[in-house]
């Protein structure tokens, strides 16, 4: 099994503050890899140092250590941040289409990318909503506003929106914590699709989600990484123990 | 317990609310205070309203008054008469501006070298005056007062030669000449220095060598100035005898309404014999109607006479066209040749059809209060305290603080904005630090000082600029009027830029980070991040501070008073972009400027108060507008 990202003994701070000590672990290509552990364990902040977005906060860096992807560390100075941002993806938590329409909102990435041609646009929009499940749902609206979608929907554009330029790696923080129940089982679904195409990090606080998307799942708790393995595993026979307490419901 | 058991329960139950609490009277304090400021707008609305529709009425009579009287009719002749005399004046600048434009070289040179002396002069002229006055005296306290003087003068002379202005033109040593000429010239010499006559001389000759060719152009111009005359005798003629008429009728009118105070005061007066005297003095002052039919019918008969004036005058008019030279040299000439061969037509349309219009005017028929408001609101003169007939059409008014609003905005947008971007979005945390406090502070610099600074600093400024040689491919310039249109607009712009920076800043920060974020995450650049997402998205909040911007420019006075030149005219649109450099008059600065001087409930007094509703309307719709997209934009 190859690996899509290799973490290797990375810290990192906002300031003087230590957010992760020392993770090292490596994320399996085409697989969907959950994130758990109690809020502010670290786990968004390994998400988003994925594809340097933490960049845009002051003070913000890795204090040591390394993340590579294709054997390239990406936090070396020279790195093409747009071109590194067009290879990994990222969906937020809560859905944040622009205010554009549904069409721009989607040719965004490339349109920013200087693809401008609209028969290539048109070809790239209506893959990747159908790729997200989404296409049927909008295509008579296209170039209507992105608002007048419900949550759900909003969360999807944003997935069509983010593997428009056929990312490597999705990342995705707590996509549906802002969304009810069946919106949140649309998503799952589509997580099962996009797997076959695209690597999957996904931070969740929903254990079920967990066990029932990913195939390998990360304990993290305090800024270091208690527990990594297959999914299954680590809910029914985890090592640590407080991995066990977590999963188990004894805290967090 | 029912409903009624509780209301007819004991007073002491503890529950129960008793007494007048402090926090309660507190909260009514705060209530009335709010309900104090409503209370005190409403009363300025009704007094707006109150002292400004009286308007409408009074300016009707006046325009009654205009028609009974005849003014309106010798005003049909004077209008073509006035168009006549600025077709002239236009075709006489054209013909200067094709000589001098020509000669331009010996006008600078003559210019230059004049201003040298003139400069020099001004300079030591007091010392030198002191001197001469002196020297007739002989005795000898005199004579020793004399010689300081006289030292006095040379030091004053030697400064002034150390600071005289530069003459491009000059040759260096003609410069030197002069100077030294200046310099050994007798105290006493009234005459001018040498280059600077014979500089003059050379100017009159090559503006004399110009004008030959221009023979043809010039008798034209003369046969065409004088072509007026018999139609100009007639209108000042009969200019006169309705001047007189309509004293008449006003005097009357003063009358009646003394009599109709007196009558009312009579019908309150409580004792009966107050009463009868209040009574027969109104009777006593019953005026005599005016007689209006005869001078009227005299006027009337007129009509043959200004058919045939008029008919003159056209046939004149008629061939002057053809007549005027094809191709002039000079840019400037041929624009305003160009300027009266297109209202030329014009002209001609306008003179065709008055003998028709003279014999259709009727000196009863009545004037609507529809008239009144749409001469108010479309008329193009703003005429008052003149002999005449007081016009108020806010036209011209209007058109200046629009064409005000217009370049404070078209410089404002871009700077507030622009510098809001930056701040928001590329500057650091120090630049930050720096550039919104200078710039809010600009805000607190009242508004008459930068008036003062507008007039002083920056209008002279502008003009010693537009002189330069090197701008003058720029339409407007050399600018004629230090005050105009472009400097009130340029202060103004300064005025408003806080209000948009802020306001914009304010509403670019509000754009969620999620949407920055997300556009990074996808491969944007800061730049492309900032306008293609954060901007747009901040739209509707940096529209409402444009208009924000634009309501403070529109109602901004003193600076316009100060600064915009004051002629009320309607920008000459014909000038193409130098009409911004013309001086216009404002509806801010017109209320400012004439409401110290009216007398209290004339027409006058009360067509400002419109003017004042006119503006608060505006402003009032302006900043609802801007509400709106305010409240738009917090969804």
């Amino acid at each position: 099994m190859t690996s899509a990202i290799q973490i290797q003994n990375v810290s990192f701070a906002y300031n003087t503050k230590q957010v992760l000590h020392d993770v090292s672990m490596d994320i399996p290509a085409h697989q969907i890899t959950a994130f758990i552990g109690p809020s502010g364990c670290g786990k968004s902040t390994l998400l988003r140092c994925f594809n340097r977005i933490n960049d845009r906060i002051p003070g913000a860096r890795i204090t040591a250590g390394s993340i590579k992807v294709h054997d390239i560390d990406i936090n070396r100075s020279d790195i093409d941040l747009q071109e590194l941002r067009r290879q990994i993806g990222m969906v937020f938590q809560k859905y944040n289409p622009f205010a554009k329409s549904i069409y721009e909102n989607v040719a965004f990435s490339l349109r920013v990318a200087g693809q401008n041609k609209r028969a290539t646009l048109d070809e790239i929009v209506e893959n990747a909503l159908k790729s997200a499940a989404l296409w049927d749902e909008v295509k008579d609206r296209l170039h209507a506003s992105a608002f007048g979608l419900s949550g759900g929907q909003q969360q999807r554009l944003c997935i069509a929106r983010a593997i428009a330029n056929q990312p490597e790696i999705l990342l995705m923080d707590e996509p549906c914590a802002a969304l009810d129940p069946l919106a949140t089982l649309k998503i799952e679904e589509l997580l099962m699709e996009l797997k076959k195409k695209y690597t999957i990090v996904i931070v969740t606080h929903n254990m079920a989600q967990a066990t029932r998307c990913s195939d390998k799942t990360a304990f993290m708790y305090l800024g270091k990484l208690i527990e990594f393995g297959p999914t299954m595993q680590l809910f029914e026979n985890p090592k640590d123990p407080q991995t066990e307490a977590y999963v188990t419901g004894t805290f967090g | 317990m029912s409903q009624e058991e509780i209301s007819l329960s004991p007073s002491h139950h503890r529950f129960q609310k008793r007494g007048f609490s402090c926090e309660k009277a507190i909260k009514y304090f705060f209530a009335s205070n709010a309900g104090l400021t409503i209370v005190i707008l409403v009363l300025i609305t009704i007094f707006l309203l109150k002292e400004g529709l009286g308007f409408f009425p009074g300016y009707q009579r006046e325009l009654e008054v205009y028609r009974i009287a005849g003014l309106e009719f010798v005003d049909i002749s004077r209008k073509n008469l006035t168009a006549q005399e600025q077709l002239t004046s236009v075709l006489n600048r054209a013909y200067y501006a094709e000589i001098n434009g020509q000669a331009a070289r010996e006008m600078k040179r003559s210019k230059e070298a004049s201003a040298l002396f003139n400069a020099y002069s001004e300079q030591t002229g007091p010392t030198r005056d002191l001197v001469v006055n002196n020297s007739q005296a002989a005795s000898d306290p005199k004579s020793e007062m004399l010689a300081i003087l006289k030292t006095n003068f040379e030091k004053q002379k030697v400064k002034a030669l150390a600071s005289l202005p530069a003459t491009p033109h000059l040759e260096k040593n003609e410069r030197a000449d002069l100077i030294e000429s200046i310099r050994t010239r007798a105290v006493d010499s009234t005459e001018d220095p040498p280059l600077v006559a014979a500089l003059a001389a050379e100017l009159a000759a090559a503006q004399e060598k110009y004008a030959v060719p221009l023979q043809g152009m010039r008798a034209t111009i003369d046969s065409f100035s004088s072509a007026g005359s018999e139609l100009s005798s007639l209108v000042s003629e009969m200019t006169e005898s309705v001047t007189a008429t309509k004293e008449k009728i006003q005097g009357a009118d003063i009358l009646e309404k003394d009599r109709k105070t007196l009558l009312a005061a009579a019908a309150s007066a409580k004792d009966l014999a107050e009463r009868e005297k209040l009574t027969s003095e109104a009777t006593a002052s019953l005026a005599e109607k005016p007689d209006v039919e005869g001078p009227i019918q005299r006027l009337m008969e007129r009509r043959a006479d200004c058919v045939k004036a008029h008919q003159a005058l056209q046939k004149t008019t008629g061939g002057i066209l053809a007549q005027l030279p094809e191709n002039l040299r000079q840019p400037d000439a041929r624009r305003l040749l160009k300027v009266a061969r297109a209202t030329w037509p014009l002209f001609i349309a306008d003179l065709e059809k008055t003998p028709a219009a003279i014999h259709a005017w009727k000196y009863d028929a009545p004037v609507p209060l529809t008239a009144a408001i749409s001469s108010f609101l479309t008329g193009k003169d703003w005429v008052t305290g003149g002999e005449w007939q007081d016009f108020y059409g806010i036209l011209p008014l209007a058109a200046g603080s629009l064409m005000i609003a217009l370049v404070a905005l078209i410089i404002a947008i871009p700077s507030g904005i622009g510098a809001a971007v930056y701040v928001n979005q590329f500057a650091s945390p120090r630049e930050q630090g720096i550039i919104k406090p200078v710039i809010e502070f600009i805000q607190a610099i009242p508004s008459v000082v930068l008036g003062f600074i507008g007039i002083l600093v920056f209008g002279t400024l502008l003009r010693d600029i537009s002189t330069w040689d090197s701008l003058q491919w720029i339409p407007g310039f050399p600018i004629e009027e230090r005050l105009n249109i472009f400097t009130a607009g340029c202060l103004l712009a300064l005025m408003s830029i806080p209000t948009i920076f802020s306001l914009s800043e304010d509403a670019i920060n509000n754009v969620p980070s999620a949407y920055a974020e997300a556009s990074e995450a996808l491969g944007a650049s800061r730049f492309q991040t900032t306008f293609r997402v954060v901007v747009p998205a901040a739209f509707s909040g940096v529209l409402a501070a444009v208009l924000l911007g634009l309501g403070r420019v529109i109602g901004e006075t003193m600076v316009v008073l100060l600064v915009a030149g004051n002629r009320i005219k309607i920008p000459d649109f014909s000038s193409g972009l130098s009409t911004f450099f013309q001086p216009c008059h404002t509806l801010t600065g017109i209320i400012a400027q004439e409401l110290g001087e009216v007398p209290l409930g004339s027409v006058h007094y009360r067509a400002l108060f419109v003017v004042g509703i006119l503006l608060f309307a505006i402003v009032l719709a302006i900043n609802a507008t801007a509400h709106h997209f305010v409240n738009k934009m917090k969804h």
